[in-house]
């Protein structure tokens, strides 16, 4: 039990080929965003690392991050679960419960100090002591701070784990929060989304088991790699709002065209996902796609954002889409600066944002 | 006497603990508790909240059964408003509903139930030669040959039938070794493979079984496939009040749906009907047929008693809830209670649900006795949902600390779950309840003319019931009738896709594109105050929502759901709930290791956070100082 194995040493007492390893590695570069030259980094993370042991922690939560996890593509969700990682505890797949789980969980904790990723889905219930989330009967916050303890790396899974969730909206009735301030000084990988993108999820993890090494990071805690661009930013229907035509209404001539839906009061525009480039099911669709408009569902606190209905409240009523783009680079670059840490890329994206405002004011008419 | 507590209770939604006080000498369970332990207060968030918006705050009480709660949501809001929605949307929602059920049910029963079933330990014993045979044997033996009125054929062959080769079971096993050899069990750690339970079923029966988890798990994703076309996402998919946001066109090729979309929402379809009729329920019926000849047929509980339905799936668009419309066209009409099915169909008692119980609170109430709220006037009330109030008192456990329990109190509080009652009685839901309902109405010739759903329903029991060789009301109140119910209503409910999947096809060639209604999309055109009402049949049981709206915004909402109305606390004069009478209704053979209390347990397929969250909010803000609501995340009280 000692012996910590590699994908590669699973794969080999699995009687799998080189080639259907090789097949694996090839997989996994793609799906973490990677460039093919990192193809010979991959295979070589995959030879040499044992499989991570994972911690899977469910506080105030819906188990819609769990089920989004194994609806990946690719990786599959078998695939993930019994070759990537040692999912040792987790309440929606593992068979066990009661005492010998919670004793499996202390175990855990204890063999692989310092060496196990821990997953959290859901948000830490803070008030009265914890005692509105109660699991092994004790509070959850609890068990969350005493696994964050000995974790190699701490996921934060979906906008509950992130920043409190649907149940720290207005006027957040048992104190709910994000867990990054329970979990002590590490650094917290934020994944948010309600829930997030599946192949982002195993991605995140994929790249933890593979690496060994936290993937790069904004200054919001989230992987570049996913959330590095704004929903609007790769949308489809983005000419659409270039060339100023919306839909006004659910199921009009402009919703039957697939025109932008920003006037529903889509919230791409402040959205950081991959919804837009990677889509839902490999690509099959996202909900602008389906005709419905973004709800922010990866942004801090969007529950109380709404009405949905509402043109990004935030920017004020009926936010004006000339005002919109300056407002939202204004916010970016202040993340940045503070974070200081300001990449030529960002730079570059910010200098073609304000080029792109510019221009509108100057020349097109931008039909509000 | 000894007391067992299980906590948390696994392979399921939510948190869940079990107490049971089992006599060690019988194996008898003498008494027997059931405790949400989370709360998280939704309704609460709800208020002053743009009803347009209700959907997509209360889906989110539960990602599993992502879904049931938005449709129920829309419907009370479509409901208060008088909003009926186009055909299309109709027909889209009714297949967005029954791909999700097929696909929760596939779930529970591959990778939230099975492992109470089957083992990979024994699975090493087996032989992978024998497997492949026995996989010949259970396909050939345990098929339904039932399907739907299905007009548009569109495949041309079954595409997934299981493998049957050595080979293929060989390698199976070979990867089970190797992660036991590991010493790195994962998913499999720590749970009581020493069972006795495990030695029922042969070798062969518990390889093909996590072979066929393996594949099931990889697989369940393409079931709910209609959803990420329909709704953009799942789990989670999007909606609008007044229809679908999904506008069709056969003129752009940026239109949400098209002929290509279509053609997916078409493959997952088929895709789930063969999954279903080659996997499922083949591997179901062996299971349970070993199980019931072995005799077990406890764990019946309330089922035996008392169950209760809505009704399900709206063949049309209906003008609303409250005024009867949703009534009056369904395809399942379980909409009613059942009392005393396991005494025969002599002694059983059918009563309808009507239109007019919606608002009696005579009919439908909830009362606080051992739930950890209080109510202004006495704990032993009952309160109708349009009018109830709540106010949580934690009272802490029997013994331990508020902060570490050791038992909780059964005769005080103690449950975040409310308790629901119909008529101030307990009843139990879900699809042994649907069917039940269905097959008593049926046989006591008050169903009338069936539908072809209701007709598959009636052929699925009679043919179960040749081939376990008992009568309906010996097998099905029983924990292996409710799990295998679960199966047959899977197989109806691909072919429901099916049959909305026709309809819309059907619809869209006549011509009519419409997936919304907007005409009262402003709340300029809403009356000033309207109580609604939405009832749905979820994969896990009855469920309604309630919602008061007032001057445009959200002035009281509630929810009535499936896992609330099994797993409640017990109430003083109504009894225990369906939770707690199945488990006293079950033998124990080793107390420490009470697989059969999980087996029955988990054959209700729990959903606790649908369960556990707060069940009214008039106007009782419960105050929490927030550090820095939007920059920061901490949050102290």
């Amino acid at each position: 039990m000692d012996k910590r194995e590699s994908m590669w040493d699973v794969y080999l007492k699995k009687g799998m080929s080189r080639r259907s390893f090789i097949k694996g590695c090839v997989a996994l570069t793609s799906i973490m965003g990677l460039s093919t030259d990192m193809l010979s980094k991959v295979v070589e993370a995959a030879e040499s690392k044992p499989l991570p042991v994972v911690i899977w922690l469910h506080g105030h939560e819906c188990t819609g991050c769990d089920e989004s996890f194994i609806r990946s593509g690719a990786p599959l969700a078998s695939d993930v679960v019994l070759n990537s990682i040692s999912l040792e505890y987790d309440h929606l797949l593992s068979a066990a419960c009661g005492e010998p789980f919670e004793a499996h969980l202390e175990e855990t904790i204890q063999k692989y100090a310092g060496q196990y990723i821990l997953a959290v889905e859901g948000a830490v219930a803070t008030k009265d002591n914890g005692i509105y989330c109660m699991t092994g009967g004790r509070p959850f916050i609890q068990t969350l701070q005493h696994a964050a303890k000995n974790a190699a790396a701490i996921i934060a899974y979906g906008s509950c784990a992130v920043s409190g969730g649907i149940q720290a909206a207005e006027p957040n009735p048992t104190g709910s929060s994000g867990i990054a301030h329970y979990t002590g000084t590490k650094t917290v990988v934020n994944v948010p989304g309600c829930p997030p993108i599946p192949e982002v999820m195993t991605g995140v993890i994929m790249h933890l088991a593979l690496f060994g090494n936290l993937p790069p990071l904004d200054n919001e805690g989230r992987p570049k790699q996913f959330y590095g661009n704004r929903v609007h930013d790769t949308c489809y229907r983005r000419p659409f709002f270039d060339a100023g035509m919306f839909a006004e209404d659910y199921d009009d001539k402009g919703a039957k065209a697939g025109w932008c839906l920003y006037k529903l009061g889509c919230r791409g525009p402040e959205t950081y996902n991959a919804c837009g480039n990677m889509r839902w099911y490999q690509g099959m669709s996202y909900p602008v796609q389906s005709g419905a408009p973004c709800i922010g569902c990866s942004d801090a606190h969007f529950w109380d954002h709404a009405p949905f209905s509402a043109r990004l409240p935030k920017y004020g009523p009926f936010g004006d889409v000339d005002k919109i783009g300056v407002a939202i680079a204004g916010t970016m670059a202040a993340g940045i600066a503070a974070h200081g840490a300001v990449s030529i890329v960002q730079k570059k994206k910010l200098r073609a944002e304000k080029d792109r405002i510019q221009a509108e004011k100057q020349g097109k008419k931008v039909e509000k | 006497m000894k007391r067992v507590v299980v906590d948390p209770v696994t392979r399921i939604e939510g948190h869940l603990r079990v107490e049971i006080k089992v006599d060690e000498g019988t194996g008898k369970v003498e008494d027997a508790l059931s405790s949400g332990t989370a709360w998280r207060g939704l309704e609460l968030v709800m208020n002053d909240r743009d009803p347009r918006d209700a959907w997509a705050y209360i889906q989110r009480i539960c990602g599993v059964c992502t879904t049931a709660h938005a449709l129920a949501s829309l419907r009370s809001v479509e409901d208060a408003l008088g909003i009926t929605i186009p055909k299309n949307a109709n027909y889209i929602r009714n297949i967005m509903a029954a791909s999700q059920t097929v696909q929760d049910h596939v779930i529970h029963f591959y990778h939230l139930h099975a492992l109470d079933w089957v083992s990979p330990v024994e699975a090493l014993k087996a032989d992978p030669i024998a497997t492949a045979n026995l996989q010949n044997t259970v396909l050939s033996t345990y098929k339904l040959p039932f399907a739907g009125p299905a007009g548009i054929n569109t495949e041309a062959y079954p595409k997934d039938f299981p493998q049957a080769t050595p080979q293929y079971f060989a390698t199976v096993k070979q990867k089970i070794q190797g992660i036991v050899e590991s010493g790195q069990l994962g998913i499999f750690a720590a749970q009581w493979w020493d069972h006795p339970d495990y030695q029922l079923l042969a070798p062969e029966v518990h390889l093909l079984a996590v072979a066929h988890y393996l594949e099931m798990l990889d697989k369940q994703r393409e079931l709910v496939t209609p959803h990420v076309i329909f709704g953009g996402k799942n789990p989670h998919p999007h909606y609008v009040v007044g229809g679908m946001p999904c506008s069709i066109s056969m003129e752009d090729g940026n239109a949400p749906i098209n002929s290509a979309r279509l053609a997916i929402v078409d493959r997952a379809i088929n895709t789930a009907r063969t999954l279903v009729n080659n996997f499922y329920l083949p591997d179901l019926l062996a299971i349970g047929t070993a199980y019931v000849k072995a005799g077990y047929v406890d764990g019946g509980g309330l089922a035996k008693e008392r169950v209760l339905g809505f009704g399900a799936y709206p063949i049309e668009p209906f003008t609303g809830t409250t005024n009867g419309g949703f009534h009056e066209g369904l395809l399942v009409r379980c909409n009613g209670v059942v009392e005393n099915f396991a005494q025969g169909l002599g002694k059983a008692t059918f009563y309808e649900f009507k239109p007019q119980d919606i608002a009696d609170p005579a009919v439908l109430g909830e009362s606080i006795q051992h739930s950890w709220y209080e109510y202004p006037g006495k704990d032993g009330e009952s309160l109708h949902p349009w009018s109830g109030v709540t106010k949580a008192k934690f009272t802490g456990p029997k013994t331990g600390t508020q902060s570490s329990w050791k038992e909780l109190n059964e005769e005080g509080k103690y449950s975040w779950l409310k308790t629901p009652t119909w008529c101030g009685k307990m009843a139990e839901v879900g699809p042994l309840a649907r069917y039940i309902i269905i097959y008593t109405k049926a046989r006591k010739n008050v169903l009338g003319q069936p539908t072809w759903a209701e007709q598959l329903m009636l052929d699925q029991i009679d043919a179960v019931s040749k081939v376990l060789n008992l009568a309906p009301e010996v097998w099905m109140p029983t924990m292996v009738g409710r799990t295998a119910v679960r199966g047959l209503e899977a197989q109806l409910a691909a072919e429901i896709s099916k049959f909305f999947f026709d309809k819309l096809i059907t619809n869209i060639k006549s011509g009519d594109t419409k997936v919304a209604n907007t005409e009262k999309w402003e709340p300029g055109r809403w009356p000033k105050e309207a109580h609604g009402v939405g009832l749905y049949e979820a994969p896990r049981g009855a469920l309604s929502h309630w919602i008061v709206i007032k001057d445009g915004k959200i002035a009281n909402y509630q929810a009535i759901v499936p896992t609330t109305w099994n797993a409640c606390p017990r109430d003083d004069k109504a009894g225990h709930g369906a939770y707690e009478m199945a488990m006293m209704d079950t033998k124990v053979k080793v107390p420490d290791k009470p697989l059969e209390i999980l087996k029955v347990i988990r054959s209700f397929d729990p959903c606790m956070a649908c369960a556990t969250h707060l069940f009214n909010a008039k106007g009782e803000k419960i105050k929490v100082v927030t550090t820095d609501p939007y920059t920061g995340t901490r949050v102290d009280d």
